[in-house]
């Protein structure tokens, strides 16, 4: 178990920019996931961390060791790839015991060791085979073997899960909380997929072009997102915003004066009909209704723009039909100009 | 009754007709003639049954020919492999140079053999050539390459290595570029060096290109010709003198067409023997994703 600690860390390809100064503490074996969309630099972090990509600047320790310039195999760390990275001309059992191989463990010590593995991950019957046997889940699996055997300080994965199918990823993802609380070990983790991050993570760190953009509890950065991009992204459907113009200035505090351009809510929290206790929002069409089983996501469509709520199905109205939005002065969250976070009203 | 479709057959047709005409009514031409003696004037044949066979088999130049082709095949295949590979391996770590070098490294390939041996006749020339200036340099007196018995068939199987590079240059890119980077990465957590993850993971991984270059290399060494009769002409005493040379001094020059087809025939087995044993370790030693 080791903590690990970001400090003005940057990566630069060419004059492209990557991560533009990244400063994070993680922990002793908390559970930290990297959360982004696509091209927000959060692999090519977790991959500075593993040694894979060299450091533009900016220094990064893992323990009480500054790795910058330490190879992937002195760091301590071990990796689970996005697509398995299985050697497909070893066996299982070779896969699985191939760092052991490498630093010339006896071999009798090396079989006891990777049946243990298996028997963890319930793949004993697995090791004779070759992974182009194997299904997704199973190649998962043997990955988390591979990382698991070395006992490592840390543990890195890298989008784990987002080759597997729907039914198969819940699952896994239930086992890797389970092998999180059994090792103990340090984790980052990454992912794109935000109830990944909701469900996993001890601290989500959410990354956007570069930076971190927050840093917290899941359920902290899910309740009081500092910016509009987080509050977008974390939280499906993601949330509603609307020019603060839109609003009726008395239902809107004042007390930021003009540096207040937007107002969010999120689609849970919007309702569909009028009562006092509501700010209303304004009158639209229904487009589109889709239902999920209990709960149904409403499309609505206000001037120029498509707003979705989320309301039990049972109470859904039909497409097309003219319906009032309202929200809960409580449930609205207020951005400035550059998106930032203007906190609560009072 | 169903109608014939006959556009595939027709489509195929030019095809067949060469090959037919090209390679398989010689090739069955030559093995009916390894059983005739033919007259150089007249053409007429006479059946000799396994006659020119017999006379192969009891020929010290024909053994000799068969030793200098298989220690020709041993000096161009295994440095042609092992050359070729270090150069794809550099120019797959460098891929900005990659273009520039790889095009480098084709050109002999496609200079016509009669060129690129007129080169090397320069290169070797014991006195004016290039090659004895450097080892001049060097305190060395070289050898003279081409006329000296014991460096002559070294000297043509270095040419023919530098001809063959490129195109083995190119398959060896071609295999590298399929090895999924994400195994070397998980090899260097793994805690492999460079030399473990050449060794343990890019090789076994590049087995398969390594077996077809291996094949289609030895075929081409038992098949060499060209390089050879412009810088050597089998000579000297035979010490260039492979099978194939052999084959067709005593067709065009000694102008014995059965005896020569007897030897074409030979040169196929051996051939086909060579590939087939190479397919049997193949099947153990290669490993297709």
């Amino acid at each position: 178990m080791a903590g690990i600690e970001l400090q003005n860390v940057r990566k630069d390809f060419g004059t492209l920019s990557v991560i533009k100064g990244v400063d994070l503490e993680i922990h002793p074996g908390e559970f930290v996931v990297f959360v982004g969309p696509s091209g927000c630099g959060k692999s090519t972090l977790l991959r500075m961390v593993a040694g894979l990509e060299t450091v533009t600047s900016g220094t990064i320790r893992i323990g009480d060791r500054i790795v910058n310039d330490v190879s992937p195999k002195e760091r301590g760390v071990a990796m689970v790839f996005q697509n398995y990275a299985l050697y497909p001309h070893m066996t299982v059992a070779d896969n699985i015991g191939f760092s052991l191989k490498l630093s010339r463990v006896p071999k009798a010590e090396i079989k006891k060791r990777v049946e243990e593995t298996a028997r963890v991950l319930r793949i004993v019957e697995l090791l004779p085979k070759k992974p182009g046997q194997l299904s997704g889940g199973q190649k998962q699996r043997v990955a988390m073997g591979r990382a698991m055997i070395r006992n490592p300080k840390v543990f890195l994965f890298d989008e784990p899960l987002s080759n597997l199918d729907a039914q198969l990823r819940i699952q896994m993802r239930s086992e890797i909380a389970l092998l999180h609380r059994r090792v103990g070990a340090t984790v980052i983790y990454v992912t794109h997929d935000q109830v990944e991050a909701m469900t996993l993570a001890d601290r989500i760190v959410v990354l956007h072009a570069g930076h971190i953009e927050q840093v917290g509890a899941p359920l902290d950065v899910y309740r009081n997102p500092q910016t509009q991009f987080v509050a977008s992204f974390i939280g499906t459907p993601p949330m509603n915003f609307v020019p603060a113009q839109r609003f009726p200035a008395a239902s809107l505090p004042t007390k930021w004066n003009g540096s207040l351009k937007t107002v969010g809510f999120r689609a849970e929290k919007t309702a569909i009909g009028k009562s006092d206790g509501l700010v209303p929002i304004g009158n639209g069409r229904v487009r589109l209704v889709e239902p999920l089983g209990l709960r149904a996501l409403v499309h609505v469509e206000l001037g120029d723009q498509e707003l979705v709520t989320e309301i039990d199905t049972l109470d859904a109205p039909s497409p097309d039909s003219e319906v009032p939005l309202g929200v809960a002065p409580a449930d609205l969250f207020y951005f400035d100009q550059s998106g930032r976070s203007l906190g609560a009203p009072l | 009754m169903r109608r014939i479709d006959w556009l595939p057959w027709l489509l195929l047709s030019p095809t067949v007709l060469l090959l037919a005409i090209f390679v398989v009514y010689p090739a069955l031409y030559s093995i009916y003639l390894s059983t005739q003696n033919v007259d150089p004037f007249t053409h007429r044949t006479i059946f000799v049954g396994w006659e020119n066979y017999l006379e192969l088999a009891e020929s010290a130049e024909y053994w000799k020919s068969l030793k200098v082709s298989l220690l020709f095949t041993l000096y161009t295949v295994i440095p042609s492999i092992v050359v070729s590979l270090a150069v794809a391996l550099a120019l797959n770590a460098k891929p900005y140079i990659n273009g520039f070098f790889r095009t480098l490294f084709l050109m002999p390939v496609a200079v016509s053999s009669a060129m690129a041996a007129m080169l090397w006749i320069f290169l070797y020339n014991p006195t004016a050539g290039f090659l004895n200036y450097v080892l001049s340099t060097a305190g060395v007196v070289g050898p003279n390459w081409l006329a000296d018995p014991t460096w002559s068939l070294v000297a043509v199987a270095i040419a023919t290595v530098w001809k063959e590079l490129g195109f083995n240059v190119i398959f060896f890119l071609a295999g590298l570029a399929s090895v999924p980077p994400e195994l070397n990465e998980a090899a260097r957590i793994d805690g492999a060096n460079a030399w473990q993850r050449f060794w343990r993971v890019t090789l076994p991984m590049l087995s398969p290109t390594v077996f077809f270059v291996g094949v289609v290399s030895v075929i081409h060494s038992f098949e060499s010709f060209g390089q050879i009769h412009i810088l050597t002409r089998g000579g000297p005493a035979g010490a260039t003198n492979v099978l194939v040379y052999s084959l067709y001094r005593d067709a065009f020059e000694n102008f014995r067409s059965g005896f020569a087809s007897a030897q074409a025939v030979i040169l196929f087995a051996i051939i086909l023997a060579a590939t087939f044993v190479q397919f049997r370790i193949g099947q153990k030693r290669v490993h297709y994703a």
